[in-house]
């Protein structure tokens, strides 16, 4: 069960972001992007298995769901899973701020990507208030969803403080 | 406690990332040329989703009542005032309605006018909120074996919401009045003035291709012309906003929290011949929806309008605002 501790943990984040929550129109790009930070987390936690497979299909599922293009947020999830797999585990002396940092410099451009690839698919520039918006939002949700995630993984807010705080206690 | 951990970038996992990349590369392709497969398929998989999306949005949808709950209470003095106030001007429109009413029906008869069939219609619940960078839709839980074909124009209480797009066995996509691909003829202000609301993701919808020297004014109200020989003539879809040579729709209905919606089943050659009915449905412009697989539907289906409501809607019902847009 804790070996599709990653992957379920993912796909109910899908299924939230298909869930009818009444969110305003400006905010309707959190939620997915939560999904591709879960999959970025899940890939630098130590020990957590979450192939870049199983992020991408997880990913189909959120197209699916959302009716959007099939193949956009898969696309998105693989790279967060590729940037997040390649960054170094927060247990080999990256930390917590480092990974903070590179989700940061991950999302902007996912963002602009995510931005492009929208008008290039409808040929006009689309609005890209909301995308700027959930990109920041989820880079302040970023250390709730990381916590989140390892508290899930180890009941407890992660394996050793010091290995996600360098000099911690 | 930790294992060093290194990724090891191997010829095969190389590939396989490759492999990943090109094919959501071509599924996005496929997706933009709207292949049938790809659409066929993702009918076939959101209809199997759908029992776990309806369950999954039970709390979302009830935690948003007691939220809504909740303010209403907060707000309850202030809107007793104006309800009060509303129900006045009401009663004061009911006498002038029945006094037009009269009217219309006596010139009706002076000119022996055929009486418009009434419209059938079926409530269902929104389960699903799918509004991201491409798309402003919503999954319902009505589809083909209620009935609902595609290009449907789906209202609520307040007004119209969208149109369906796709259409599944238990479930379908309504496109919503707010999205980029949306296009609704309408009719605008007292002079009736012939214009397209086009969506563009955001809140209000963009008002063009209105004729030359319009009188338009803010708070004009937008309601579909049917010159599209899709939706209905009439449907309410909201106010004009905005300043002149910059005018937009802010729509009635608030697409951002829809909960119960009704499809209406307006059936019109251009619609017939998009989607065409299935083998047994009685036609054009006929009230009564294709009904084949569902016996409660399919009872329903020659039971007057609020029948029709009380089998087919899942919710159980309709809110008298979106009975009385439905029969306008």
């Amino acid at each position: 069960m804790t070996k599709f501790l990653p992957a379920l943990s993912v796909l109910f984040a899908v299924v939230a972001t298909a869930v009818p929550w009444g969110l305003p129109a400006d905010a309707t790009f959190i939620l997915p992007l939560v999904v591709v930070m879960m999959v970025f987390c899940w890939r630098a936690i130590p020990g957590a298995a979450l192939p870049p497979a199983a992020a991408a299909g997880l990913g189909l599922l959120a197209d699916l769901m959302s009716g959007g293009p099939l193949g956009y947020w898969a696309l998105m999830s693989l790279i967060g899973a590729t940037v997040g797999g390649r960054s170094g585990s927060l247990g080999e002396g990256r930390d917590f701020v480092t990974h903070w940092l590179i989700w940061i410099a991950l999302v902007c451009v996912l963002g602009c990507f995510g931005w492009l690839l929208a008008s290039l698919y409808y040929f006009r520039w689309i609005d890209w208030w909301p995308i700027a918006f959930g990109a920041m939002t989820s880079m302040a949700l970023f250390p709730v969803v990381l916590y989140g995630l390892l508290w899930i993984r180890h009941g407890r807010f992660g394996p050793e403080r010091s290995a996600i705080f360098r000099g911690g206690a | 406690m930790f294992r060093r951990h290194r990724p090891s970038w191997s010829a095969p996992v190389e590939l396989l990332s490759f492999g990943l990349y090109f094919l959501c590369a071509v599924l996005l392709v496929l997706s933009r040329i709207g292949h049938g497969v790809i659409a066929d398929t993702r009918d076939g998989l959101v209809d199997l989703t759908a029992p776990l999306l309806e369950v999954a949005s039970v709390p979302a949808i009830e935690a948003r009542r007691v939220i809504d709950r909740a303010q209403l209470y907060m707000s309850s003095f202030d809107e007793v005032d104006r309800l009060k106030k509303e129900n006045e001007e009401l009663k004061q429109w009911e006498w002038r309605t029945k006094l037009l009413e009269r009217k219309v029906a006596h010139l009706r008869a002076l000119l022996n006018a055929v009486e418009e069939p009434g419209l059938q219609f079926a409530t269902g619940r929104v389960i699903a909120d799918a509004r991201g960078p491409f798309v402003r839709s919503a999954l319902i839980n009505l589809g083909r074996q209620d009935g609902l074909r595609i290009g449907y124009a789906v209202i609520n209480g307040d007004g119209l919401v969208g149109r369906t797009v796709d259409a599944g066995d238990s479930v379908a996509r309504v496109l919503l009045l707010n999205d980029l691909n949306s296009r609704i003829p309408v009719l605008v202000g007292p002079a009736s003035a012939r214009g397209l609301a086009l969506g563009d993701n955001s809140t209000e919808l963009q008002l063009d291709f209105l004729p030359d020297g319009a009188a338009l004014y803010a708070g004009d109200e937008v309601y579909t012309s049917g010159s599209d020989g899709m939706l209905p003539r009439g449907l309410r879809v909201g106010v004009v906003s905005g300043t002149p040579g910059a005018f937009k729709v802010r729509p009635y209905a608030e697409l951002n929290s829809l909960d119960a919606v009704s499809v209406l089943f307006f059936d019109t050659p251009a619609l017939t011949r998009a989607d065409p009915p299935i083998a047994g449905s009685s036609g054009a412009l006929s009230a009564a929806p294709n009904v084949k697989t569902n016996p409660a539907t399919a009872s329903a289906a020659v039971l007057p309008v609020a029948a029709v409501v009380k089998h087919v809607g899942a919710a159980g019902g309709i809110s008298p605002g979106g009975q009385a847009q439905a029969e306008r």
